[in-house]
């Protein structure tokens, strides 16, 4: 029973490797004989370590400066880390990493799995969370920081932005942010709007607008940017995948950081079409809301389809404006072929032509 | 008395297979736990390299813990924020005196932090570094270190960059000198002079050769580094360290590895690793009469793991 085998011991005071022998002793405890002398270090106690490496085991004990004790003795070092373990002392690091050595490629492609698993389901399901958590303040503020560089050197006509702001008023968008409409001379087919309620329209667009129902779209289809926090949200996302990329490219390599990278960046185009297919359909309810005809939304995509020229259908999951066809076909099966039945007359009709005005 | 034979050497008996179950299992605990494994991480990736790190067949051992690298990971990331929060702080206010500041603060404190970061680094690796039971020790000061890196930094600024080869040297033999492994100690005899001609060399050959001498230019670094350093023991013994690296050598070591890591897409970073600790442990030999068996303990315990984790953080390379 009472086995021993070869180690070797430092006793912390010289670097001279002593020879000892080791075994195991009922009830838990180590011998240690080095030179005809026995000592014992009890198997529980705080000031006992042990690690082992495929080939090695070390065990320290006492406090600095410890004894160490070095074995490679194979079958000590079984039945000690068997000993070791029914006690218990075996945490969950241990577990995994011997898992991972039994089977590094499975184990590899477990890992890959969840990462994927997180980035496609649980980043942006957080993400998501995390961006209606914060206050609307965050909106506003953003907004407010960005909109005097975005603007810088455009030309507002501020007769015309409070006749806008006025037809904006009329249609009621949105209960969560003041909306402030802004009417810039230039040639752009374009319109944007900033997160916490200035919305920019360009007279390029509107110039080729014929229906008050067009314009109403337009601002319903922007208003759902800002009412829906669009940008916020885009930006936790980005943030979040950001973060999430760092913690990946930490450990691996500058391959592997440039693909996810570019990975992320295709992600992100995507969710940004599905922003803007967002604000097409909540902007029909807009419009449905505020009683103008929605066929306005079809008219408004077709205006805008044929101004721009359009990239090839191949590209169309690169860009970050989704096929204005496409478009066009969600919001007609939303609301029917774009035949205006109920053109709006009065305070908007009479505003859209003093927009329209020379 | 053993006494050293002129051909006494380290290896590293690490394997790649080994070290991938060891970085695949902290991958997957960082990722799970949203990097804040990763002093844990470090710790156990470290360990692996310092047990299967050997001089004349007996392992090194490296004590730090997660748990205390942890601590260090904490107040260096307090201390970001700190540093962060008043350089945002000042931008916010919108006032130019106020910027300019901002910006001076922010990168005098990062610079600043360079040389606190280098001693409390050693301090805390060295402290928690062993073999065969002894513990090594960093005896530097801190107020010497940063008296070398003001002069040397002020030099290396008004010299366009040519003084930073006595810079190094300076700082190498600043460091290294007060290493202590028990009752013996290391040294470091650097020269800038030497270091800056040999990096001139290095530099306008790699260039004419279009790059192939990279890798002379390389081998003679790794040279001088360890041609120049020493160890020395109570008696006036000595032990020299000295370089077997070749041009070919490296050649060999860095465009395998280039290969292994770009083409497995990082998989094959822990062969990479390995095969490196191997070409340069294999490539240090211990030439002198010192008596290995002879050396006393004498080091503390130094537990902070600040600076270590700070230098992480900037993503400083100090460890040479």
């Amino acid at each position: 029973m009472n086995n021993s085998y070869p180690a070797n011991l430092y006793d912390g005071l010289t670097s001279k490797p002593l020879d000892a022998r080791v075994g195991l002793r009922e009830p838990g405890s180590l011998e240690v004989e080095v030179n005809g002398e026995r000592s014992y270090w009890p198997l529980e106690h705080a000031a006992m370590q042990w690690e082992r490496t495929n080939t090695t085991l070390r065990i320290t004990f006492g406090e600095h400066p410890r004894k160490v004790l070095i074995t490679r003795d194979k079958l000590f070092i079984a039945t000690f880390v068997k000993r070791m373990q029914y006690a218990g002392r075996r945490g969950v690091y241990d577990r995994t990493l011997s898992l991972a050595r039994q089977g590094p490629a499975i184990f590899f492609l477990a890992l890959v799995a969840v990462v994927v698993v997180g980035y496609i389901w649980v980043l942006p399901f957080t993400a998501e969370r995390l961006a209606l958590l914060l206050p609307l303040e965050v909106d506003e503020r953003l907004g407010q920081a960005a909109y005097g560089s975005v603007t810088l050197g455009m030309d507002e006509d501020t007769a015309r932005s409070a006749v806008l702001q006025r037809f904006g008023d009329r249609l009621d968008l949105s209960d969560r942010f003041e909306l402030r409409f802004h009417y810039v001379t230039s040639d752009q087919v374009n319109a944007f709007a900033m997160p916490g309620g200035d919305i920019v329209v360009f007279s390029g667009i509107l110039e080729g607008m014929e229906y008050p129902e067009q314009l109403a779209a337009l601002l319903a289809h922007e208003a759902t940017h800002v009412h829906e926090r669009h940008s916020t949200r885009m930006m936790v996302r980005q943030m979040a995948g950001y973060l999430f990329l760092s913690l990946l490219i930490g450990d691996v390599n500058a391959v592997v950081g440039v693909l996810a990278e570019n990975a992320d960046n295709l992600r992100n185009m995507s969710y940004s079409r599905n922003l803007e297919t967002d604000a097409d359909a909540r902007g029909i309810e807009r419009l449905r809301a505020a009683g103008v005809d929605p066929q306005g939304m079809v008219k408004l995509l077709e205006l805008l389809g044929s101004e721009a020229g359009d990239m090839p259908e191949e590209l169309s999951f690169l860009s970050s404006h989704p096929l204005t066809e496409e478009r066009i076909a969600k919001a007609k099966e939303a609301v029917g072929d774009g035949t205006l039945t109920d053109p709006v007359t009065g305070e908007l009709a009479e505003l859209f032509e003093r927009l329209k005005a020379e | 008395m053993e006494l050293l034979t002129p051909r006494k050497r380290f290896s590293f008996t690490g394997q790649g297979g080994d070290l991938f179950a060891v970085l695949i299992v902290n991958w997957l605990l960082t990722f799970i736990t949203l990097g804040l494994y990763y002093p844990w991480a470090k710790a156990r990736r470290l360990q692996y390299m310092y047990e299967h790190s050997e001089l004349d067949s007996h392992p090194f051992h490296f004590h730090g813990t997660g748990k205390e690298m942890f601590k260090g990971f904490i107040k260096a990331v307090l201390l970001f924020v700190v540093i962060y929060a008043v350089f945002f702080g000042l931008l916010m206010t919108q006032e130019l005196a106020a910027m300019i500041i901002g910006y001076l603060f922010f990168f005098v404190s990062f610079i600043g932090l360079i040389p606190l970061i280098i001693h409390g680094s050693y301090r805390y690796r060295m402290s928690r570094s062993s073999w065969r039971g002894i513990h090594f020790g960093y005896r530097g000061k801190l107020k010497e270190l940063y008296a070398i890196c003001i002069r040397d930094g002020l030099l290396t600024l008004i010299t366009f960059g040519i003084y930073g080869a006595w810079f190094q040297m300076n700082l190498r033999n600043y460091v290294i000198g007060h290493i202590r492994f028990g009752n013996s100690q290391f040294e470091y005899k650097g020269d800038g002079l030497d270091f800056f001609l040999m990096n001139l060399k290095g530099y306008f050959l790699t260039l004419f050769t279009l790059g192939i001498y990279g890798f002379w230019w390389q081998r003679d670094i790794f040279n001088y580094y360890v041609n120049n350093l020493s160890w020395s023991f109570a008696e006036g013994r000595r032990i020299r360290f000295k370089s077997t690296a070749t041009g070919g050598g490296f050649f060999e070591l860095i465009v395998v590895n280039l290969l292994l890591v770009v083409f497995t897409f990082g998989i094959g970073l822990a062969w990479a690793h390995v095969r490196m600790m191997k070409f340069v442990l294999n490539n240090i030999e211990l030439v002198g009469d010192a008596d290995l068996d002879a050396i006393v303990q004498t080091e503390l315990e130094h537990k902070s793991a600040m600076a270590d984790e700070l230098g992480d953080l900037l993503d400083v390379d100090i460890f040479l």
